[in-house]
């Protein structure tokens, strides 16, 4: 059944954050202000790459209203950032290796001064030539923006022997893809208020996607303890990962504890798009062989991923983008490659997806050239080869089971979106308008969700009943617009029998959550559901024993529900739960800590949980503008059972805009280091207009019974596969095959055969 | 002469009507009305995000119709009745709002006032707009988060909506 408001029924419910969010009362943490408070700005490097001399700030600090202009030597702990690894400047020392490195950090009574106190910075700089592109970059005679070189990562993963198996192929299909430094482009740019307490303590408000890790990080640059630090870190204006690694938090912290008074800073557009991370342009070469029957042999990948000058989560988008390239197909011999580059290109980094979009759409690419080219059926050859229920996982792991990938196949084989696709004449030409052309296109996948093996991935949260009556469930995980809350709200309704006006919902402070792990990969409400699966018997027990004590009735012939404990048999209210909590007696509380589920591997960044997905798309293509648009959407995604139905479609929905964006339009373009654009006038997303297609979203919640891993995650699946299915339905509406994303429209313009005509005429 | 130098000192002063309240602002006659807003009257749903009119974040109301306050300056606005998303709720929930809430018309909610605010200037104008005309209107709005299909949603149930509370 598809998804949508009507065949949700009462499981369709309006999110708790909405109303505040509707009205424009819900005080995002760019909105806060507070009396005294001074503003904060950056001064970053007018170059990609260049020797800082000298920085002079005696006149910024000269200026009236200015209370602090701060450069590296100011920096009282670890001058330097990064979750992974941290080797990006908090403020740069000598060396400036992307426009957007921090050199010196002002905080004034008014943004206009200390805009004016920025100017009066003196930078010496010596320019030295920018490493822009990374294949040149890993050569041996490249600068070297690093010590150790200008290989951040590179990766492998072998089987068989592929070039013995490109022997035994009958067919072979060789071809390069390249893929966009795509922004996040959220829409409440980076900022935060941040404020010195009287207690020593600094309290930081600022969005982030895992408060624990700002203030581990804070607390090495400011060389103070981690419990002086708080971080406050939801509502967030959206953040698709971007906001994830640190950004404008060292600059605040440092001003705040330096002048002793609450710093507001807030990124102008271009702030943000300068010294922000991008999705890491990828270039991925592929060679991939069948037998005369279509059957896959051999899979050789090479990737050059662009990181940009620093780390951040630069090595694991690499690993990610690795297994990825190998994904839900068999091969009999595989050779994977991959290399993250350093260069003076813009920062690359965490973006929903996280390096499965670059990866899926060259070997989606792959499977319909390979079917063209063997007279198949592009959906039957993967059928052909792909994946069955008990194998191991991309890098032969062990993965949780699902039957994921025939689901989602069957959905899409039988939709009727695809099955219109045989209808479609060849080249897809209308008779009245021949210049407009139709095609439908598929692509499919398997997504990991979790951070892999190899890094830490805690999980976990609380339940306690409240002195105040409240059942309040606290978790380390923020809300930046995915719609956690009402994930959250909804399975205490339906798990516990709460009703809504039971439950406190306390995310995004560190002073008062367990640490649950990041808000990222796709993981945050699969670790509450296994955390309320696992708090659910003791919380519950605690709840009915004490109410049973109370009201005098053995806890077995209790139930929890709407407002307070009831008879099992019967309806009758014993006791509520604000009575339950002004009893005497230990405080009722339940806190659960696991990890999140990995497979038993070695194999660094390998997945154990999956969410299967596959999209048909139809779209029109106007060969005179070589505009192509999205007329239908179709994506079934197995993922169990669907938490909150709206948020899920919510999710799908928005995901596959971000792909329609990654598909056709978006790419921050840079020459030599310098970000040609510079706001949403010459970065265009995609907006109403351009979004006016039909999408259909077919769940898929069968799981394998025994199977105790529950919803997999859909924050990233929903972004991934429709740029190869566009390009698939523009090879069938035109006969061209796309390798570069942005599409270029030049690339599909074809001269009008009435033109034609008249210059090979008379 | 003297006194009409003195007069061409007074600061300008601001006089207009915000969310249906007479307001007397001294501003710099080119301060952008995103900062009076948010800034010195503290309203801020008006939101700030790109500040060169392309995303509609700042969207309000200025005699109704929809203008992006980052690109309206102070003297624009003197006598002019402006209404924020704050004064769209003064008297409870707005159709269009509880549109948004029941078809999740929104995610992060960053670019949902301005949003709410585009579709109300659009259907004040047209209270049954064509496809075309919705497009066209909200499409100086930018939502990264829904895709907009529960902002088609939203809009449509609010066109319905709207005719029902009428």
């Amino acid at each position: 059944m598809l998804l949508n408001r009507t065949s949700s029924g009462g499981r369709w419910r309006i999110r708790p954050d909405g109303p505040a969010k509707v009205t424009g009362e819900l005080t995002y943490l760019t909105d806060m202000t507070k009396e005294d408070m001074l503003y904060g700005l950056v001064l970053r490097s007018e170059h990609p790459h260049a020797r800082i001399i000298s920085v002079q700030t005696d006149k910024a600090k000269q200026l009236q209203g200015v209370h602090a202009v701060l450069t590296y030597m100011d920096v009282p702990g670890l001058n330097a950032f990064g979750i992974a690894h941290p080797d990006q400047p908090v403020l740069c020392e000598d060396r400036a290796r992307y426009v957007g490195d921090a050199i010196a950090t002002v905080a004034a009574e008014t943004l206009a001064i200390a805009q004016q106190a920025l100017e009066q910075i003196e930078v010496e700089y010596e320019i030295l030539p920018p490493v822009d592109d990374p294949e040149l970059a890993i050569l041996d005679d490249a600068p070297l923006l690093h010590p150790q070189g200008n290989t951040l990562h590179r990766t492998a993963f072998n089987r068989g022997d592929a070039e013995e198996g490109f022997k035994l192929c009958t067919h072979i299909i060789e071809e390069t893809y390249y893929t966009p430094r795509q922004m996040h482009t959220y829409m409440e740019t980076e900022g935060g208020l941040f404020v010195p307490g009287d207690d020593g303590r600094l309290t930081v408000y600022s969005p982030t996607q895992h408060g624990f890790m700002d203030r581990l990080q804070l607390s090495r640059i400011l060389a103070i303890p981690q419990s002086d630090i708080r971080i406050v870190s939801s509502p967030i204006g959206g953040s698709f990962g971007g906001k994830d690694e640190l950004n404008v938090q060292p600059y605040g912290a440092l001003l705040a504890v330096n002048t002793g008074r609450p710093i507001k800073m807030h990124n102008s557009r271009w702030e943000s798009v300068r010294a922000g991370l991008k999705r890491h342009p990828m270039k991925i070469t592929m060679k991939t062989g069948t037998d005369a029957d279509g059957k896959l042999l051999a899979h050789q990948v090479y990737i050059i991923s662009d990181t940009g000058p620093y780390s951040t989560l630069g090595a694991e988008v690499l690993n990610f983008a690795t297994e990825h390239v190998i994904g839900p197909y068999r091969y009999e011999h595989l050779d994977v490659k991959g290399v993250s580059v350093f260069t003076n290109n813009g920062m690359s980094g965490e973006f929903r997806g996280f390096g499965g979009n670059q990866a899926i759409f060259a070997l989606e690419g792959q499977m319909d050239r390979l079917a063209e080219r063997l007279g198949l059926e592009p959906w039957a050859f993967r059928k052909l080869n792909m994946r069955q229920l008990d194998d191991l996982g991309p890098f032969d792991q062990p993965i949780a089971m699902t039957e994921g990938a025939d689901q989602v196949w069957d959905a899409v084989s039988t939709s009727p979106l695809w099955l219109e696709r045989e209808k479609i004449p060849l080249e897809g030409q209308s008779a009245a308008e021949p210049w407009i052309k139709t095609g439908i296109g598929a692509a499919f996948t398997m997504h990991g969700a979790g951070l892999g093996v190899g890094i830490p991935d805690p999980a976990g949260g609380r339940l306690e009943l409240a002195v105040d009556g409240k059942i309040e469930a606290v978790f380390g995980y923020e809300e930046f617009g995915q719609g956690l809350i009402a994930a959250l709200e909804q399975m205490l309704i339906e798990q516990f029998d709460f009703a809504q006006e039971d439950i406190r919902i306390i995310i995004g402070d560190t002073d008062v959550v367990p640490d649950s792990g990041s808000t990222t990969a796709s993981r945050a409400t699969a670790m509450m559901w296994k955390s309320l699966q696992r708090l659910h018997t003791p919380f519950t027990e605690q709840l009915l024993e004490r109410a049973g004590a109370i009201v005098g009735r053995p806890a077995e012939q209790l139930r929890l529900s709407e407002g307070g404990v009831r008879k099992k048999v019967g309806d009758e209210l014993l006791i509520t739960y604000g009575e339950l909590a002004k009893a005497e007696g230990e405080p009722i509380r339940c806190e659960t800590s696991f990890v999140f589920p990995t497979s038993p591997t070695d194999r660094v960044g390998a997945h154990f949980m999956y969410t299967y997905s596959a999209v048909a798309v139809k779209v029109e293509l106007n060969t005179l503008t070589g505009r192509v648009k999205v007329l239908q959407q179709y994506h079934a995604v197995a993922a169990g059972p669907v938490i909150n139905p709206q948020g899920f479609l919510g999710q799908i929905e928005g995901g596959s805009s971000m792909a329609l964006g990654f598909a056709l339009m978006e790419d921050a373009v840079m020459e030599k280091g310098h970000y040609m654009t510079r706001n949403l006038d010459t970065y265009l997303v995609p907006t109403i207009a351009d979004q006016r297609g039909k999408i259909e979203v077919q769940p898929i919640e069968h799981l394998p019974e025994n199977d105790e891993h529950g919803p997999r995650g859909i924050g990233e699946v929903g972004s991934v596969t429709l740029a190869p299915a566009i390009a698939a339905a523009i090879h069938q509406a035109s006969g061209k095959w796309v390798t570069k994303l942005p599409i270029d429209p030049s690339y599909l313009q074809e001269t009008p055969f009435f033109l034609s005509k008249a210059v090979n005429g008379e | 002469m003297s006194d009409k130098a003195a007069e061409v000192q007074v600061p300008f002063q601001l006089q207009c009507s915000v969310n249906g309240e007479l307001k007397t602002i001294a501003a710099p006659p080119s301060t952008r009305l995103l900062t009076i807003l948010r800034d010195e009257m503290e309203l801020t749903g008006t939101k700030r995000s790109c500040e060169i009119g392309r995303c509609g974040a700042c969207m309000v109301l200025i005699d109704g119709r929809a203008v992006n306050s980052c690109l309206t300056m102070a003297y624009q606005c003197a006598g002019k009745q402006i209404t924020t998303i704050e004064g769209l709720s003064a008297n409870g929930l707005d159709p269009i709002q509880q549109a948004f809430l029941e078809e999740g018309g929104f995610q992060c909610g960053y670019c949902t006032p301005g949003m709410i605010v585009s579709v109300k200037s659009l259907l004040d104008d047209k209270p049954n707009p064509n496809v075309d005309e919705v497009a066209e209107a909200l499409s100086g709005n930018i939502c990264r988060c829904t895709g907009y299909g529960g902002i088609w949603r939203a809009v449509q149930r609010a066109i319905e909506g709207r005719r029902y509370w009428k």
